[in-house]
Protein backbone atom coordinates (compact mmCIF):
# COMPACT_ATOMS: atom_id res chain seq x y z
CA UNK A 1 0.00 0.00 0.00
CA UNK A 2 3.10 2.70 1.15
CA UNK A 3 4.68 1.64 -2.12
CA UNK A 4 1.51 2.43 -4.11
CA UNK A 5 1.03 5.54 -3.15
CA UNK A 6 4.66 6.31 -3.36
CA UNK A 7 4.51 5.68 -7.20
CA UNK A 8 1.40 7.71 -6.94
CA UNK A 9 2.90 10.67 -5.51
CA UNK A 10 5.78 10.22 -7.23
CA UNK A 11 4.05 9.96 -10.88
CA UNK A 12 2.02 13.62 -10.22
CA UNK A 13 5.27 15.15 -8.25
CA UNK A 14 8.83 13.47 -8.96
CA UNK A 15 8.01 12.41 -12.31
CA UNK A 16 5.04 14.40 -13.82
CA UNK A 17 4.89 13.65 -17.19
CA UNK A 18 4.16 16.68 -18.87
CA UNK A 19 6.66 18.71 -16.92
CA UNK A 20 9.74 16.43 -16.11
CA UNK A 21 9.51 14.30 -18.87
CA UNK A 22 7.56 16.80 -21.59
CA UNK A 23 5.36 14.34 -23.20
CA UNK A 24 2.06 14.45 -24.60
CA UNK A 25 2.84 18.29 -25.24
CA UNK A 26 1.02 18.68 -28.31
CA UNK A 27 -2.44 18.71 -26.49
CA UNK A 28 -0.68 20.74 -23.44
CA UNK A 29 -0.16 23.16 -25.71
CA UNK A 30 -3.34 23.10 -28.18
CA UNK A 31 -6.04 22.54 -25.76
CA UNK A 32 -4.64 24.80 -22.44
CA UNK A 33 -6.40 27.76 -23.92
CA UNK A 34 -9.53 27.28 -21.98
CA UNK A 35 -10.23 25.46 -18.55
CA UNK A 36 -12.95 23.98 -19.91
CA UNK A 37 -11.63 22.24 -22.68
CA UNK A 38 -8.32 21.27 -20.75
CA UNK A 39 -10.96 19.62 -17.82
CA UNK A 40 -12.58 18.33 -20.82
CA UNK A 41 -9.00 16.53 -22.57
CA UNK A 42 -7.80 15.32 -19.00
CA UNK A 43 -10.84 13.56 -17.95
CA UNK A 44 -10.40 11.23 -21.50
CA UNK A 45 -6.80 11.27 -20.79
CA UNK A 46 -7.34 9.62 -17.39
CA UNK A 47 -9.71 7.35 -18.76
CA UNK A 48 -7.92 6.34 -21.89
CA UNK A 49 -4.14 6.39 -20.31
CA UNK A 50 -5.42 3.68 -17.27
CA UNK A 51 -7.48 1.52 -19.78
CA UNK A 52 -4.83 1.07 -22.34
CA UNK A 53 -2.14 0.34 -19.47
CA UNK A 54 -4.48 -2.09 -18.07
CA UNK A 55 -4.91 -3.81 -21.19
CA UNK A 56 -1.41 -3.68 -22.58
CA UNK A 57 0.19 -5.05 -19.34
CA UNK A 58 -1.68 -8.58 -19.86
CA UNK A 59 -0.36 -8.73 -23.79
CA UNK A 60 2.93 -7.88 -23.00
CA UNK A 61 3.98 -10.04 -20.17
CA UNK A 62 1.27 -13.05 -21.08
CA UNK A 63 1.82 -12.89 -24.62
CA UNK A 64 4.31 -10.86 -25.36
CA UNK A 65 6.90 -12.57 -23.06
CA UNK A 66 6.53 -16.23 -23.41
CA UNK A 67 6.80 -15.97 -27.27
CA UNK A 68 9.56 -14.21 -26.82
CA UNK A 69 8.51 -11.34 -29.40
CA UNK A 70 9.19 -7.87 -26.97
CA UNK A 71 10.87 -6.42 -30.27
CA UNK A 72 7.23 -5.20 -31.49
CA UNK A 73 5.89 -3.97 -28.98
CA UNK A 74 6.00 -0.62 -29.80
CA UNK A 75 3.85 -1.70 -32.74
CA UNK A 76 1.22 -3.51 -30.94
CA UNK A 77 0.92 -0.77 -28.27
CA UNK A 78 0.29 1.52 -30.51
CA UNK A 79 -2.54 -0.59 -32.21
CA UNK A 80 -4.11 -1.84 -28.81
CA UNK A 81 -4.54 2.26 -28.42
CA UNK A 82 -5.92 3.13 -31.64
CA UNK A 83 -8.25 0.32 -31.47
CA UNK A 84 -9.39 0.44 -27.54
CA UNK A 85 -10.13 3.94 -27.82
CA UNK A 86 -12.23 3.41 -31.00
CA UNK A 87 -13.89 0.50 -29.09
CA UNK A 88 -14.53 2.72 -26.76
CA UNK A 89 -15.92 5.42 -28.51
CA UNK A 90 -18.29 2.63 -30.29
CA UNK A 91 -19.26 1.32 -26.79
CA UNK A 92 -20.35 5.07 -26.06
CA UNK A 93 -22.07 6.00 -29.08
CA UNK A 94 -24.59 2.84 -28.38
CA UNK A 95 -24.87 3.01 -24.84
CA UNK A 96 -24.29 6.35 -23.25
CA UNK A 97 -24.42 8.92 -25.80
CA UNK A 98 -24.66 12.17 -23.11
CA UNK A 99 -21.40 10.97 -22.11
CA UNK A 100 -19.72 10.56 -25.72
CA UNK A 101 -21.25 14.25 -26.35
CA UNK A 102 -19.32 15.19 -23.54
CA UNK A 103 -15.79 13.93 -24.73
CA UNK A 104 -16.49 15.25 -28.31
CA UNK A 105 -13.64 15.16 -30.37
CA UNK A 106 -10.93 14.83 -27.15
CA UNK A 107 -11.63 11.28 -27.43
CA UNK A 108 -10.32 10.31 -30.45
CA UNK A 109 -8.12 12.77 -30.16
CA UNK A 110 -5.89 10.78 -27.21
CA UNK A 111 -5.20 8.02 -29.80
CA UNK A 112 -2.19 10.98 -31.28
CA UNK A 113 -1.57 11.97 -27.51
CA UNK A 114 2.47 10.56 -26.84
CA UNK A 115 1.10 10.45 -22.31
CA UNK A 116 -0.74 7.46 -23.41
CA UNK A 117 2.31 5.20 -25.26
CA UNK A 118 4.81 6.57 -22.70
CA UNK A 119 3.04 4.97 -19.83
CA UNK A 120 2.72 1.91 -21.42
CA UNK A 121 6.92 2.15 -21.97
CA UNK A 122 7.70 3.26 -18.82
CA UNK A 123 5.11 0.12 -17.48
CA UNK A 124 7.83 -2.48 -19.62
CA UNK A 125 11.36 0.14 -18.25
CA UNK A 126 10.38 -0.07 -14.96
CA UNK A 127 9.19 -3.42 -14.72
CA UNK A 128 5.77 -2.61 -12.52
CA UNK A 129 3.66 -5.70 -11.16
CA UNK A 130 -0.36 -5.02 -12.72
CA UNK A 131 -1.60 -3.44 -9.55
CA UNK A 132 1.49 -0.76 -9.34
CA UNK A 133 1.17 -0.56 -13.57
CA UNK A 134 -2.38 0.50 -12.54
CA UNK A 135 -1.22 3.15 -9.97
CA UNK A 136 1.30 4.52 -11.75
CA UNK A 137 -0.78 5.60 -14.62
CA UNK A 138 -3.42 7.26 -12.81
CA UNK A 139 -1.00 9.10 -11.18
CA UNK A 140 0.59 10.01 -14.44
CA UNK A 141 -2.84 11.21 -15.65
CA UNK A 142 -3.33 12.75 -12.21
CA UNK A 143 -0.19 14.34 -13.25
CA UNK A 144 -0.84 15.35 -17.00
CA UNK A 145 -4.10 16.86 -15.77
CA UNK A 146 -2.92 18.72 -13.29
CA UNK A 147 0.03 20.54 -15.40
CA UNK A 148 -2.47 21.48 -18.24
CA UNK A 149 -5.47 22.62 -15.62
CA UNK A 150 -2.36 25.14 -14.20
CA UNK A 151 -1.74 26.51 -17.55
CA UNK A 152 -5.02 26.74 -18.79
CA UNK A 153 -5.98 28.89 -15.84
CA UNK A 154 -2.48 30.99 -16.32
CA UNK A 155 -3.73 31.11 -19.85
CA UNK A 156 -7.33 32.55 -19.02
CA UNK A 157 -5.62 35.01 -16.88
CA UNK A 158 -3.16 36.24 -19.39
CA UNK A 159 -6.02 36.93 -22.03
CA UNK A 160 -7.52 39.43 -18.95
CA UNK A 161 -4.33 41.07 -18.19
CA UNK A 162 -0.87 40.35 -20.02
CA UNK A 163 0.50 42.04 -22.58
CA UNK A 164 2.45 39.20 -24.31
CA UNK A 165 4.68 39.94 -27.25
CA UNK A 166 3.19 39.44 -30.21
CA UNK A 167 5.82 36.92 -31.16
CA UNK A 168 5.66 34.77 -27.86
CA UNK A 169 1.57 34.59 -28.15
CA UNK A 170 0.05 31.48 -27.92
CA UNK A 171 2.31 28.58 -28.16
CA UNK A 172 5.72 30.65 -27.30
CA UNK A 173 4.53 32.04 -24.05
CA UNK A 174 3.16 28.28 -22.88
CA UNK A 175 6.48 26.97 -23.41
CA UNK A 176 7.98 29.97 -20.88
CA UNK A 177 5.37 29.22 -18.52
CA UNK A 178 5.58 24.95 -18.78
CA UNK A 179 9.88 25.64 -18.41
CA UNK A 180 9.37 27.93 -15.33
CA UNK A 181 6.95 25.46 -13.37
CA UNK A 182 9.27 22.46 -14.75
CA UNK A 183 12.04 24.45 -12.74
CA UNK A 184 10.11 24.47 -9.53
CA UNK A 185 8.94 21.04 -9.55
CA UNK A 186 12.64 20.36 -9.68
CA UNK A 187 12.40 21.22 -5.78
CA UNK A 188 10.11 18.02 -5.43
CA UNK A 189 13.39 16.12 -6.40
CA UNK A 190 14.86 13.66 -4.50
CA UNK A 191 11.45 12.60 -2.48
CA UNK A 192 10.15 9.80 -3.37
CA UNK A 193 11.28 6.95 -5.62
CA UNK A 194 9.56 6.21 -8.74
CA UNK A 195 10.72 2.31 -8.83
CA UNK B 1 17.45 71.48 -7.91
CA UNK B 2 17.10 73.67 -10.49
CA UNK B 3 20.71 72.62 -12.99
CA UNK B 4 18.84 69.26 -12.94
CA UNK B 5 15.74 70.42 -13.81
CA UNK B 6 17.36 72.59 -17.12
CA UNK B 7 19.85 69.33 -17.53
CA UNK B 8 16.78 66.68 -17.75
CA UNK B 9 14.60 69.38 -19.92
CA UNK B 10 17.71 69.52 -22.41
CA UNK B 11 18.09 66.31 -22.59
CA UNK B 12 14.59 66.10 -23.56
CA UNK B 13 14.63 67.84 -26.15
CA UNK B 14 17.81 65.99 -28.02
CA UNK B 15 16.67 64.40 -30.84
CA UNK B 16 19.03 61.34 -30.77
CA UNK B 17 17.40 60.61 -27.21
CA UNK B 18 14.26 60.49 -28.74
CA UNK B 19 13.92 56.27 -28.26
CA UNK B 20 14.77 56.55 -25.00
CA UNK B 21 12.33 58.90 -23.52
CA UNK B 22 11.08 56.07 -20.82
CA UNK B 23 14.61 56.57 -19.31
CA UNK B 24 14.07 59.92 -19.14
CA UNK B 25 10.78 59.54 -17.97
CA UNK B 26 11.86 57.62 -15.34
CA UNK B 27 14.87 59.69 -14.70
CA UNK B 28 12.26 62.73 -14.67
CA UNK B 29 9.86 60.97 -11.89
CA UNK B 30 12.95 59.58 -9.81
CA UNK B 31 14.10 63.14 -9.05
CA UNK B 32 10.56 65.39 -9.22
CA UNK B 33 8.28 63.13 -8.67
CA UNK B 34 5.24 63.76 -11.78
CA UNK B 35 1.96 64.76 -11.52
CA UNK B 36 0.49 62.27 -13.69
CA UNK B 37 -1.70 59.38 -11.94
CA UNK B 38 -0.66 55.56 -12.49
CA UNK B 39 -1.98 53.64 -15.45
CA UNK B 40 -0.38 50.27 -14.34
CA UNK B 41 -2.47 47.43 -13.53
CA UNK B 42 -3.98 46.13 -10.78
CA UNK B 43 -4.50 48.50 -7.88
CA UNK B 44 -8.44 49.95 -7.97
CA UNK B 45 -9.17 50.23 -4.29
CA UNK B 46 -8.68 53.51 -2.13
CA UNK B 47 -5.98 56.21 -3.65
CA UNK B 48 -3.04 54.06 -3.32
CA UNK B 49 -1.23 54.05 -6.62
CA UNK B 50 1.51 51.95 -8.08
CA UNK B 51 4.24 54.27 -6.65
CA UNK B 52 3.14 54.19 -3.35
CA UNK B 53 2.60 50.90 -3.00
CA UNK B 54 6.15 49.80 -4.35
CA UNK B 55 7.81 52.54 -1.81
CA UNK B 56 6.01 51.19 1.25
CA UNK B 57 8.08 47.80 0.12
CA UNK B 58 10.91 49.52 -0.29
CA UNK B 59 10.56 51.11 3.12
CA UNK B 60 9.79 47.85 4.22
CA UNK B 61 12.94 46.53 2.50
CA UNK B 62 15.26 48.82 4.33
CA UNK B 63 16.02 46.99 7.38
CA UNK B 64 16.43 43.95 6.08
CA UNK B 65 19.10 45.70 3.86
CA UNK B 66 20.83 47.24 6.18
CA UNK B 67 21.33 44.52 8.63
CA UNK B 68 22.87 42.77 5.38
CA UNK B 69 25.26 45.80 4.27
CA UNK B 70 26.46 45.54 8.45
CA UNK B 71 26.76 41.75 8.22
CA UNK B 72 28.56 41.19 4.89
CA UNK B 73 30.00 45.00 4.67
CA UNK B 74 30.90 46.26 0.88
CA UNK B 75 30.01 42.84 -0.42
CA UNK B 76 26.22 43.28 -0.14
CA UNK B 77 26.40 46.80 -1.90
CA UNK B 78 28.25 45.33 -5.00
CA UNK B 79 25.51 42.40 -5.58
CA UNK B 80 22.78 44.86 -4.95
CA UNK B 81 24.34 48.05 -7.28
CA UNK B 82 24.73 44.85 -9.99
CA UNK B 83 21.11 43.70 -9.58
CA UNK B 84 19.90 47.08 -10.07
CA UNK B 85 22.18 48.26 -12.77
CA UNK B 86 21.51 44.43 -14.68
CA UNK B 87 17.43 44.40 -14.26
CA UNK B 88 17.60 47.74 -15.36
CA UNK B 89 18.95 47.55 -18.50
CA UNK B 90 16.92 44.60 -19.46
CA UNK B 91 13.41 47.06 -18.16
CA UNK B 92 14.67 49.73 -19.92
CA UNK B 93 15.30 47.74 -23.03
CA UNK B 94 11.48 46.83 -23.01
CA UNK B 95 10.24 50.08 -22.96
CA UNK B 96 12.07 51.48 -25.44
CA UNK B 97 11.68 48.84 -28.02
CA UNK B 98 7.83 48.13 -26.67
CA UNK B 99 7.06 51.45 -25.77
CA UNK B 100 5.88 51.06 -22.76
CA UNK B 101 6.28 53.48 -19.17
CA UNK B 102 9.02 52.17 -16.61
CA UNK B 103 7.48 50.87 -13.79
CA UNK B 104 8.25 51.16 -9.88
CA UNK B 105 7.72 47.53 -9.87
CA UNK B 106 11.01 46.70 -10.44
CA UNK B 107 12.89 49.19 -7.64
CA UNK B 108 11.39 46.32 -5.47
CA UNK B 109 12.48 43.18 -7.58
CA UNK B 110 15.96 44.76 -7.77
CA UNK B 111 16.24 44.99 -4.37
CA UNK B 112 14.55 41.80 -3.15
CA UNK B 113 16.59 39.39 -5.54
CA UNK B 114 20.19 40.30 -4.16
CA UNK B 115 18.28 39.93 -0.45
CA UNK B 116 17.96 35.91 -1.19
CA UNK B 117 21.44 35.57 -2.58
CA UNK B 118 24.24 33.87 -0.68
CA UNK B 119 26.82 36.68 -0.14
CA UNK B 120 29.95 35.20 -2.17
CA UNK B 121 27.31 34.78 -5.22
CA UNK B 122 29.57 35.88 -8.09
CA UNK B 123 28.36 39.09 -9.81
CA UNK B 124 28.06 37.81 -13.09
CA UNK B 125 25.77 35.45 -11.51
CA UNK B 126 23.92 38.01 -9.75
CA UNK B 127 23.38 39.67 -13.32
CA UNK B 128 22.34 36.57 -15.22
CA UNK B 129 19.80 35.96 -12.60
CA UNK B 130 17.95 39.06 -12.44
CA UNK B 131 17.71 39.33 -16.14
CA UNK B 132 16.40 35.91 -16.39
CA UNK B 133 14.04 36.99 -13.81
CA UNK B 134 13.14 39.86 -15.23
CA UNK B 135 12.68 38.90 -18.53
CA UNK B 136 11.05 35.45 -18.45
CA UNK B 137 9.28 36.19 -15.15
CA UNK B 138 7.74 39.85 -15.66
CA UNK B 139 8.76 41.52 -18.97
CA UNK B 140 7.33 38.60 -21.50
CA UNK B 141 4.15 38.49 -19.47
CA UNK B 142 3.56 42.16 -20.16
CA UNK B 143 5.67 43.86 -17.34
CA UNK B 144 4.71 45.09 -13.56
CA UNK B 145 1.30 43.95 -12.69
CA UNK B 146 0.91 40.97 -15.59
CA UNK B 147 3.52 38.43 -14.48
CA UNK B 148 2.30 35.24 -13.14
CA UNK B 149 5.23 34.31 -11.35
CA UNK B 150 7.50 36.62 -8.56
CA UNK B 151 10.37 37.88 -10.88
CA UNK B 152 12.96 37.90 -8.15
CA UNK B 153 12.20 34.17 -7.12
CA UNK B 154 12.11 33.26 -11.14
CA UNK B 155 15.70 34.36 -11.03
CA UNK B 156 16.64 32.59 -8.19
CA UNK B 157 15.11 29.46 -8.67
CA UNK B 158 16.83 29.76 -12.46
CA UNK B 159 20.65 30.41 -10.69
CA UNK B 160 19.73 27.76 -8.37
CA UNK B 161 19.10 25.07 -10.81
CA UNK B 162 21.85 26.33 -13.36
CA UNK B 163 24.50 26.64 -11.02
CA UNK B 164 23.99 24.63 -8.15
CA UNK B 165 27.79 24.16 -6.97
CA UNK B 166 27.69 28.14 -6.37
CA UNK B 167 24.48 28.74 -5.20
CA UNK B 168 23.86 25.66 -2.56
CA UNK B 169 27.18 25.26 -1.01
CA UNK B 170 28.98 29.00 -0.61
CA UNK B 171 27.99 30.35 2.33
CA UNK B 172 29.92 32.89 4.33
CA UNK B 173 30.26 32.94 8.22
CA UNK B 174 29.09 36.28 9.04
CA UNK B 175 31.20 36.68 12.07
CA UNK B 176 34.24 35.49 10.56
CA UNK B 177 33.89 35.57 7.48
CA UNK B 178 34.92 32.63 6.80
CA UNK B 179 33.68 30.62 3.88
CA UNK B 180 31.18 27.62 5.01
CA UNK B 181 29.15 25.06 3.03
CA UNK B 182 26.67 24.80 5.50
CA UNK B 183 23.55 27.09 6.62
CA UNK B 184 21.78 26.03 10.14
CA UNK B 185 19.26 23.69 7.97
CA UNK B 186 21.41 21.29 6.26
CA UNK B 187 23.43 21.39 9.86
CA UNK B 188 20.69 19.91 11.26
CA UNK B 189 19.79 17.50 8.21
CA UNK B 190 23.67 16.00 8.53
CA UNK B 191 23.96 16.07 12.20
CA UNK B 192 20.95 17.08 13.97
CA UNK B 193 22.68 19.76 15.90
CA UNK B 194 20.31 23.07 16.19
CA UNK B 195 21.76 26.40 16.28
CA UNK B 196 20.53 28.81 18.97
CA UNK B 197 17.91 30.69 18.79
CA UNK B 198 19.24 34.05 19.56
CA UNK B 199 21.56 33.44 17.05
CA UNK B 200 19.38 32.93 14.45
CA UNK B 201 16.99 36.04 15.39
CA UNK B 202 19.91 38.15 15.17
CA UNK B 203 21.18 36.77 12.30
CA UNK B 204 24.76 35.66 13.15
CA UNK B 205 24.34 32.55 11.50
CA UNK B 206 25.17 32.00 7.76
CA UNK B 207 22.53 32.53 5.03
CA UNK B 208 21.49 34.65 2.47
CA UNK B 209 22.09 38.16 2.73
CA UNK B 210 19.03 39.80 3.57
CA UNK B 211 17.32 36.36 4.83
CA UNK B 212 19.11 36.20 8.34
CA UNK B 213 18.74 39.08 10.55
CA UNK B 214 15.15 37.65 11.52
CA UNK B 215 14.68 40.76 14.01
CA UNK B 216 14.67 43.69 10.80
CA UNK B 217 12.37 41.02 8.78
CA UNK B 218 9.81 41.00 11.33
CA UNK B 219 9.80 44.62 11.77
CA UNK B 220 9.92 45.13 8.11
CA UNK B 221 6.51 42.44 7.63
CA UNK B 222 5.02 44.50 10.46
CA UNK B 223 5.59 48.11 8.57
CA UNK B 224 4.07 46.11 5.68
CA UNK B 225 0.74 44.49 7.05
CA UNK B 226 0.42 47.75 9.31
CA UNK B 227 0.42 49.97 5.85
CA UNK B 228 -2.13 46.95 4.01
CA UNK B 229 0.58 46.62 1.18
CA UNK B 230 1.32 43.12 2.19
CA UNK B 231 -1.92 40.99 3.39
CA UNK B 232 -1.87 39.82 6.65
CA UNK B 233 -3.54 36.90 5.84
CA UNK B 234 -0.59 35.43 3.90
CA UNK B 235 2.17 35.85 5.71
CA UNK B 236 0.32 34.10 8.63
CA UNK B 237 -1.16 31.25 7.27
CA UNK B 238 2.03 30.70 5.71
CA UNK B 239 3.93 30.91 9.29
CA UNK B 240 1.09 29.29 10.93
CA UNK B 241 1.16 26.33 8.86
CA UNK B 242 4.69 25.65 8.74
CA UNK B 243 4.84 25.48 12.30
CA UNK B 244 1.75 23.18 12.60
CA UNK B 245 3.01 21.00 10.17
CA UNK B 246 6.37 20.97 12.04
CA UNK B 247 5.00 20.18 15.29
CA UNK B 248 2.93 17.35 13.60
CA UNK B 249 5.65 16.22 11.55
CA UNK B 250 8.60 16.67 14.18
CA UNK B 251 6.32 14.74 16.85
CA UNK B 252 6.10 11.49 14.38
CA UNK B 253 9.38 11.92 12.58
CA UNK B 254 11.75 13.63 14.41
CA UNK B 255 14.83 12.76 12.67
CA UNK B 256 13.42 13.94 9.47
CA UNK B 257 11.35 17.14 10.30
CA UNK B 258 13.08 19.25 12.42
CA UNK B 259 11.06 21.32 15.43
CA UNK B 260 8.92 23.54 14.74
CA UNK B 261 10.39 27.14 15.76
CA UNK B 262 13.52 26.52 14.34
CA UNK B 263 12.14 25.52 10.97
CA UNK B 264 9.95 28.98 11.42
CA UNK B 265 13.53 31.05 12.58
CA UNK B 266 15.80 29.28 9.72
CA UNK B 267 16.23 29.82 5.80
CA UNK B 268 14.35 32.31 4.10
CA UNK B 269 10.55 31.41 5.63
CA UNK B 270 10.56 34.40 7.24
CA UNK B 271 11.81 36.82 4.27
CA UNK B 272 9.35 34.71 1.73
CA UNK B 273 6.51 34.67 3.75
CA UNK B 274 6.66 38.33 4.13
CA UNK B 275 8.07 39.65 0.96
CA UNK B 276 7.30 37.53 -1.62
CA UNK B 277 4.44 35.31 -0.53
CA UNK B 278 2.56 38.63 -0.48
CA UNK B 279 3.35 40.09 -3.84
CA UNK B 280 -0.66 41.03 -4.55
CA UNK B 281 0.06 40.34 -8.36
CA UNK B 282 1.26 36.84 -7.78
CA UNK B 283 -1.02 35.42 -4.94
CA UNK B 284 -4.83 35.14 -5.21
CA UNK B 285 -7.02 37.82 -4.73
CA UNK B 286 -9.61 36.30 -2.77
CA UNK B 287 -9.59 35.57 0.64
CA UNK B 288 -10.44 31.98 0.32
CA UNK B 289 -7.55 31.75 -1.93
CA UNK B 290 -5.14 33.72 0.22
CA UNK B 291 -5.99 31.24 2.91
CA UNK B 292 -5.54 28.15 0.79
CA UNK B 293 -2.09 29.91 -0.98
CA UNK B 294 -1.18 30.46 2.61
CA UNK B 295 -1.27 27.06 4.17
CA UNK B 296 -0.13 24.99 0.63
CA UNK B 297 2.99 27.35 0.82
CA UNK B 298 3.65 26.01 4.58
CA UNK B 299 2.71 22.08 4.08
CA UNK B 300 5.22 22.36 0.79
CA UNK B 301 7.93 24.29 2.35
CA UNK B 302 8.36 21.48 5.26
CA UNK B 303 7.86 18.65 2.56
CA UNK B 304 11.10 20.08 0.29
CA UNK B 305 12.79 20.77 3.18
CA UNK B 306 12.25 17.32 4.99
CA UNK B 307 12.00 14.97 2.49
CA UNK B 308 13.67 16.30 -1.13
CA UNK B 309 17.43 16.46 -1.81
CA UNK B 310 16.88 20.55 -1.78
CA UNK B 311 18.10 22.07 1.73
CA UNK B 312 15.40 24.75 1.38
CA UNK B 313 12.03 25.00 0.40
CA UNK B 314 10.45 28.34 0.83
CA UNK B 315 11.84 29.61 -3.08
CA UNK B 316 10.24 26.43 -5.03
CA UNK B 317 6.67 26.61 -2.88
CA UNK B 318 6.27 30.36 -3.48
CA UNK B 319 6.82 29.41 -7.35
CA UNK B 320 4.42 26.64 -7.32
CA UNK B 321 2.06 28.04 -5.65
CA UNK B 322 2.51 31.43 -7.89
CA UNK B 323 1.16 28.92 -10.85
CA UNK B 324 -1.45 27.32 -8.93
CA UNK B 325 -2.71 31.19 -8.07
CA UNK B 326 -4.96 31.53 -11.71
CA UNK B 327 -6.77 28.08 -11.02
CA UNK B 328 -7.20 29.16 -7.13
CA UNK B 329 -8.77 31.78 -7.96
CA UNK B 330 -11.00 30.17 -11.20
CA UNK B 331 -11.86 27.85 -8.39
CA UNK B 332 -13.30 30.27 -5.58
CA UNK B 333 -14.93 32.70 -7.98
CA UNK B 334 -16.80 29.34 -9.44
CA UNK B 335 -18.14 28.10 -6.02
CA UNK B 336 -18.64 31.32 -3.80
CA UNK B 337 -20.07 33.86 -7.10
CA UNK B 338 -22.53 30.62 -8.45
CA UNK B 339 -25.52 32.85 -10.20
CA UNK B 340 -28.84 32.66 -8.39
CA UNK B 341 -31.11 29.92 -9.25
CA UNK B 342 -34.09 31.59 -9.65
Amino acid sequence: MAHALTIFIAAILTHNIALTYLLGMCPFISLSRSIKTAFGMSIAVIFVVTLTAAINWPIYHKILVPLESEIIYYIVFIIVIAASVQLVEMIMERFFPPLQAAFGIFLPLITVNCTVLAVSLFMVLRDYSYGMTLVFALGSAVGWMLAIMIVAAINEKLKLIGDIPGGLKGSGIIMIIAGIIALAFMGFGGMVDIN
Amino acid sequence: MKPIRLLIDKLYKIRALNKAKPMLDAMDAAMFGTDETTRGKPHIVDTIDTKRYMSCAIAALVPAALASVYFYGFRAIMIIAVSYAAGLFVEFMFAVIRKHKIHEGFLVTGLIFPLVLPPTTPLWIVAVGVMFGVFFGKEVFGGTGRNIFNPALVGRLFITIAFPAIMTTNWQDPLTDAITSATPLSVYNSEGIMAPYLDLLIGTQPGSMGETCRIAIILGGIFLMFTRVGNWRIPVCYIGSVFIAALAGNHFLPEKIAPPLFQVLTGGLLFGAMFMATDPVTSPFSKAGKYFFGISCGILTVLIRSFSANVEGVMFSIVIMNAFTPLIDYIVLKFKFRPVKI
